[in-house]
């Protein structure tokens, strides 16, 4: 039953499709998040060179996720391929508390690109589990987006790639703040 | 509020629109905990998985062998009889298995490697615990360079060992499983690829015997110098135990050692300073233990926390190389190429091996500004262009740059390098780690080390080939937009690779088929396309830094007007693959008929 309305609503409506890009610092949990998505199954994860391309489909909305490289260095090689990428998510450690200061400058020099003016950001402070992890109160906090972001939607969910939790809820957040736009 | 719990998701698709946008409010950040993802995976399709050879694989172990051996030169012919003979004698000596027993002995204890517990029963393998203490104990002044492998290859397992049938690793320790190919299908295919082994060993063998050269030890450290034979043998497989000395060998490792005799000892004593520090440190820390995590040999024994002595190699060999060339520093992908290094050669010799592969075969691919990733891109896509010209139409000319209204330039592709290259400039960074099964790369890593960085790019070729195959053919028929093309082409291209796990199969598409049309790309082809790119980057470069001074005050017209200068100056320096293509098959074929004819008398 279920399925069918779907697909009636499907084809009335046409199913949505979406780029959806993946960032962040390296050892973030980018990959672990795609894999967990697409197969959930925890991929024991090397660092990416080039990237991972998964599509998801979640309700009628198709995803097409890209999830590249982290390191700064490898940053050149993907920088300008992603004209008409509907939304961000931007991976953070929260566990990792020496490096958020790079993270936050890293986010804020993607964001203000041009190709990147009109996504929605959704930041998911990841690796929830972990002792000492900023919970996503305290890292929506350090990033101070609502003073810096004027036009963008943003949002910040926690969350634990080994489990699942907050990824869903993003793609969630995500489907219903670009409906209209897209 | 959405219930995203719901397992079936489908149900609740009205939901989405209905629902309030939720802004970051307080709220937004605080709903955590709520979700699980049961229901995402299910809902989620699997991966299109485009019908790969693997398949053939019960019959390919023989059937390849005939396939090539009718070409080429009267050696072959008389080495296809020997083929055929040794074929039908190698099965009986399998049985009896004397001659692989004497080599299990030869290579004693340290040949063994650690394995998981599922095999500690075997007889071959019983000796993990011997191993635990013979090779995974710490030194006692644990930055000092390892030496474990010293002599012999001892972190791989014998061909011949039972113990990759029965285990869930397979000879170098890695999990035989993995998201693309099932522990059936690679048990399936190892079953015959292990008799390949033993058999090409002996070959190997035999050869060397003939060459007066010793194999000492089961670690032979000389071998014959080249020739087309040796290149057949090293493109058929080099022994897997002696890869470390083989690719030692022909990368001319000695040659650099004899020359820096003593540095990596004083870069040693250099990052074992307690006031050591360096930018790179902190990323190479985070990158080891993500380096071949499903490889036992990289990972933590159960009892104890310190970290095994490959891992310990790894970290001495990145930071000494760090502070040893800091042009290039760290650059992830480094950590796979010593990872496997390291599974077969000492700590020392890795770290010059690696040396040897940033500077002569992918000079400046690992720099920081990657310029030889750009560079090597560039070339590749002026040999798609050449020799894959229906892929080359995928990706390249269509959408954005068809509708550009400028000026076609037709040398743009070499500074704009399309999004393809996103997923081969990692191909060449990391040569093919983790873009095809193991046995594969290292058999790409032979054929590298051998005849040089050319056989990148072949393989490279003959891998987009054959995955284009394994796309829909029909182009601008369907209603598919844009993006979902770039979606099959992406996932073909990151899929397909991955299953090639019998390295026989790519070998034999990319270099040995008879009349391929690959085969004029050779080495000095390579270079002499290398410098064209090369000039045609500067140039470029040179051309955008001047016109952003002038038109800086100069009218919009005038720089579009610079634009159209730039772009017909550039498409004036076409490039031109060398035409003897046609020539050499020619003559091949005479040469051929010719030897039937003296064959048939």
């Amino acid at each position: 039953m279920g399925n069918s309305v779907s697909k009636v609503l499907g084809k009335l409506f046409g199913t949505r499709e979406m780029k959806i890009l993946m960032l962040g610092l390296d050892n973030a949990g980018k990959t672990t998040i795609l894999y967990k998505l697409k197969l959930n199954k925890i991929k024991t994860s090397a660092p990416t060179v080039g990237f991972n391309v998964e599509t998801l489909s979640f309700k009628n909305v198709k995803f097409n996720m890209w999830d590249v490289g982290g390191q700064a260095r490898l940053r050149p090689l993907w920088r300008h391929y992603f004209p008409a990428t509907s939304a961000l998510i931007f991976v953070i450690d929260s566990s990792d508390t020496e490096r958020l200061d790079q993270a936050k400058e890293e986010l804020f020099s993607i964001i203000g690109e041009k190709e990147m003016e009109n996504v929605v950001l959704l930041v998911l402070a990841n690796k929830q589990d972990l002792p000492g992890a900023l919970g996503p109160n305290e890292v929506s906090d350090f990033l101070q987006l609502g003073e810096s972001l004027k036009n963008q939607l943003w949002c910040v969910i926690g969350s634990n790639a080994l489990t699942g939790q907050g990824l869903i809820e993003g793609l969630s957040w995500i489907s219903k703040n670009t409906s209209s736009s897209h | 509020m959405f219930s995203p719990s719901a397992p079936d998701l489908s149900q609740n698709s009205g939901e989405l629109n209905a629902s309030e946008p939720s802004f970051a409010s307080d709220e937004g950040t605080l709903r955590k905990n709520v979700v699980r993802n049961n229901g995402q995976s299910h809902h989620a399709s699997p991966s299109k998985r485009p019908k790969s050879t693997i398949l053939r694989e019960n019959s390919g172990g023989l059937s390849f062998i005939n396939l090539y051996y009718d070409s080429a030169d009267k050696d072959d012919d008389d080495e296809a009889q020997l083929q055929h003979e040794s074929e039908m004698n190698s099965y009986k000596v399998d049985q009896s298995n004397s001659d692989v027993e004497q080599l299990l002995q030869e290579g004693g204890p340290m040949r063994l490697s650690a394995r998981d517990g599922s095999n500690s029963n075997l007889d071959d393998s019983g000796s993990s615990d011997a191993l635990n203490t013979a090779g995974l104990l710490p030194t006692p002044e644990s930055e000092s360079r390892s030496s474990q492998f010293l002599g012999s290859a001892s972190l791989i397992e014998d061909a011949a060992s039972n113990s990759v049938k029965n285990s869930h690793l397979d000879r170098y320790g890695f999990m035989k499983q993995n998201q693309y190919i099932s522990e059936k299908q690679f048990n399936e295919w190892w079953t015959n690829y292990s008799k390949y082994c033993i058999r090409r060993k002996r070959k190997w063998k035999d050869l060397l015997l003939k060459s007066g050269l010793p194999v000492d030890n089961d670690s032979p450290t000389r071998f014959p110098s080249k020739s087309e034979k040796l290149k057949r043998y090293v493109r058929k497989g080099i022994p897997a135990e002696w890869r470390g000395n083989a690719w030692w060998y022909f990368a001319r490792g000695d040659e650099l050692l004899s020359k820096n005799i003593g540095v990596y000892d004083k870069l040693l004593t250099k990052i074992n300073n307690p006031s050591f520090a360096s930018k790179d440190t902190e990323i190479i820390e985070r990158d080891l233990h993500r380096t071949f995590p499903d490889n036992v040999h990289f990972q933590k024994s159960k009892d104890s926390d310190e970290d095994p002595l490959t891992i310990k190699s790894l970290r001495r060999i990145l930071k000494a190389f760090a502070i040893y060339n800091s042009k290039i520093g760290y650059c992830q992908s480094m950590n796979f190429l010593v990872g496997l290094l390291l599974l077969f050669m000492d700590e020392e010799r890795a770290f010059w091996m690696l040396v040897i592969i940033t500077s002569r075969y992918l000079p400046g691919v690992h720099s920081i500004n990657l310029e030889g990733v750009n560079i090597n891109q560039g070339v590749l896509l002026l040999c798609i262009k050449e020799y894959l010209p229906d892929f080359w139409q995928r990706i390249y000319s269509n959408k954005t740059h068809r509708d550009s209204g400028k000026i076609n330039n037709k040398n743009e592709f070499l500074y704009k390098l399309p999004p393809v290259t996103l997923c081969t400039a990692s191909w060449f960074m990391s040569c093919f780690i983790g873009v095809v099964p193991v046995e594969t790369t290292l058999r790409i890593w032979d054929c590298l080390f051998y005849e040089g960085s050319h056989i990148l790019f072949k393989m490279s070729l003959a891998i987009l080939e054959l995955s284009g195959n394994n796309l829909p053919k029909a182009h601008h028929m369907s209603n598919k937009n844009a993006d979902d093309e770039d979606m099959e082409l992406f996932q073909a291209i990151q899929t397909f690779p991955k299953q090639l796990i019998n390295p026989n199969d790519i070998i034999d598409k990319a270099i040995f088929k008879r009349r391929l049309k690959f085969n004029a790309l050779n080495q000095d082809e390579i270079e002499r396309c290398k410098k064209y790119v090369i000039s045609q980057r500067a140039k470029y470069k040179n051309f955008q830094e001047v016109m952003k001074n002038d038109t800086a005050n100069s009218s919009k017209r005038d720089s579009v007007l610079a634009q159209d200068l730039i772009n017909e100056t550039f498409s004036n320096e076409g490039y031109g693959f060398k035409k003897g293509l046609n020539g050499v098959n020619w003559n091949n074929n005479i040469k051929e008929r010719v030897r039937r004819l003296s064959r048939k008398r």
